[in-house]
């Protein structure tokens, strides 16, 4: 039955087909890959084996994501948690036409003038790692451990609104997660409801 | 004096707070409610805005010893932009009563003065956050119904989930990947759509499988990959296309695999 679900799992991913028919549970191995950054470096999801990855579903024109960077939020824990070594992986999913979609260079000054700091972009238009992953928002976050295990699940926290001043009282799931990961302990809350934007599949 | 208050025009809606009593008598019950009639193509969210969205909050401003109920969400539809993802919400118009208790000594007023401070999403392709202010004076009186927004508050009514016929019952069971749900009814059920109310159960975009029967249905559900833990109740929102839509509460059975 395992095999059985293994094969299926890879045609479906090779095919890019309804990739949220099959799971990405937290506990199960990261799905692993291959993406191209914004400075056109190849990055894959194995060269980070022995360190901790966050993913980070982007759209710079979605309020949700507009709440985290205007207020500087997702800015300071990407320098927080990779100044710890931790690898900080943001991912744009929307297709060419749609909300969110940048060119590599407009990528990139967009970072300088937000002064964020992600370990890199992944440049994903055409959906693949998306789809892999079956990101549903933007932000939706995942953490992958050193093991290549899947040790987070969802949303950036428990507001789950696009008011700036509700960071100030919520609960950041993915500090809570990595804080308690790095130290030894399981992750309490491991799978939330992400919440935001759709992402802008291309169909 | 009007229940009508005046119509926000707002980026892609037009919102409004209504009241389906003209007037106000003490210590009675009436209704309230916020009206979004919106452009072609747009929506707005459900309680359970499923993948994406957020559901309106409305912050009310009411007279002393005034308070009020839950917002009674009629049952939204679900919209799926592509295989991976879908909401629930409204498209068209809407209406989102809420009951408003009023206290028995009021002495010495004239009017009733409500106001909300509504907050939501309003999303085609994009989303955009959208607020409001909006306002009612209610002349304390005995109550009589406003005809025109009565029509609407009627029309609402049958959109709101009602208990279960006596003789039905829901239950479900846990399987590994799967929550299947069973309506025992007193007939067959060959269409239905499971709305569920709390996020990170059920898998939105997967279709549910129906198994119609003489006794009803069951409708089998793919499991969220974000639910960690066991359930003990799948609450939820049954909707029989041309029928009503009925509140589900039902206590979840863990299968033995």
């Amino acid at each position: 039955m395992k095999k059985l679900r293994q094969s299926i799992l890879r045609v479906c991913v090779i095919a890019v087909l309804i990739a949220s028919a099959f799971a990405v549970r937290v506990g199960d191995p990261a799905p692993g890959f291959t993406a191209v950054d914004s400075n056109g470096r190849q990055q894959r999801l194995s060269d980070y084996k022995g360190k901790y990855v966050v993913l980070e579903w982007h759209n710079q024109g979605c309020p949700y994501t507009k709440k985290h960077y205007e207020s500087g939020n997702m800015q300071q824990l990407q320098k927080e948690w990779t100044a710890k070594g931790v690898v900080w992986l943001s991912v744009i999913s929307s297709a060419p036409g749609t909300q969110g979609f940048v060119t590599p260079s407009q990528e990139n000054d967009y970072l300088k003038s937000m002064n964020a700091a992600p370990t890199a972009v992944l440049m994903d238009p055409g959906g693949s790692l998306g789809h892999l992953y079956a990101a549903k928002t933007t932000p939706h976050m995942f953490i992958v451990d050193p093991s290549g295990t899947l040790i987070y699940n969802g949303a950036i926290d428990d507001h789950p609104t696009s008011d700036q001043g509700d960071i100030k009282n919520s609960k950041n799931y993915v500090s809570a997660a990595l804080q308690e990961a790095t130290s030894g302990k399981p992750v309490t809350e491991a799978a939330t409801r992400p919440y935001g934007c759709s992402v802008k599949y291309k169909d | 004096m009007t229940t009508r208050a005046q119509q926000i025009p707002a980026p892609h809606a037009r919102v409004e707070l209504l009241s389906r009593q003209t007037s106000i008598a003490p210590g009675s019950d009436l209704q309230l409610g916020v009206h979004f009639v919106l452009d072609s193509g747009w929506h707005i969210y459900w309680i359970n805005p499923g993948d994406s969205g957020q559901p309106p909050v409305f912050r009310w401003r009411l007279p002393e010893g005034f308070s009020l109920g839950e917002i009674q969400w009629p049952h939204p539809e679900r919209m799926q932009s592509n295989p991976q993802l879908a909401d629930y919400g409204y498209h068209g118009e809407v209406l989102l009563p809420v009951v408003l208790h009023v206290p028995p000594g009021l002495n010495n007023r004239l009017l009733a003065e409500i106001g909300v401070n509504a907050k939501w999403l309003v999303c085609r392709e994009v989303c955009i956050p959208e607020h409001a202010q909006l306002q009612l004076a209610l002349p304390l009186a005995k109550t009589k119904q406003d005809p025109a927004s009565a029509r609407l508050f009627a029309a609402t009514d049958r959109l709101l989930p009602q208990p279960l016929p006596r003789r039905w019952n829901a239950s479900a069971t846990s399987a590994k990947d799967e929550l299947r749900l069973v309506i025992k009814a007193d007939k067959r059920i060959t269409k239905a759509m499971f709305f569920p109310l709390d996020p990170g159960q059920i898998d939105n975009p997967a279709p549910q499988k129906l198994q119609p029967s003489v006794t009803g249905l069951k409708i089998i559900l793919k499991k969220s990959d974000i639910l960690l833990k066991a359930i003990s109740v799948l609450h939820g929102v049954l909707v029989i296309p041309g029928g009503p839509a009925y509140r589900i509460d039902a206590p979840v059975r863990q299968s033995i695999q």
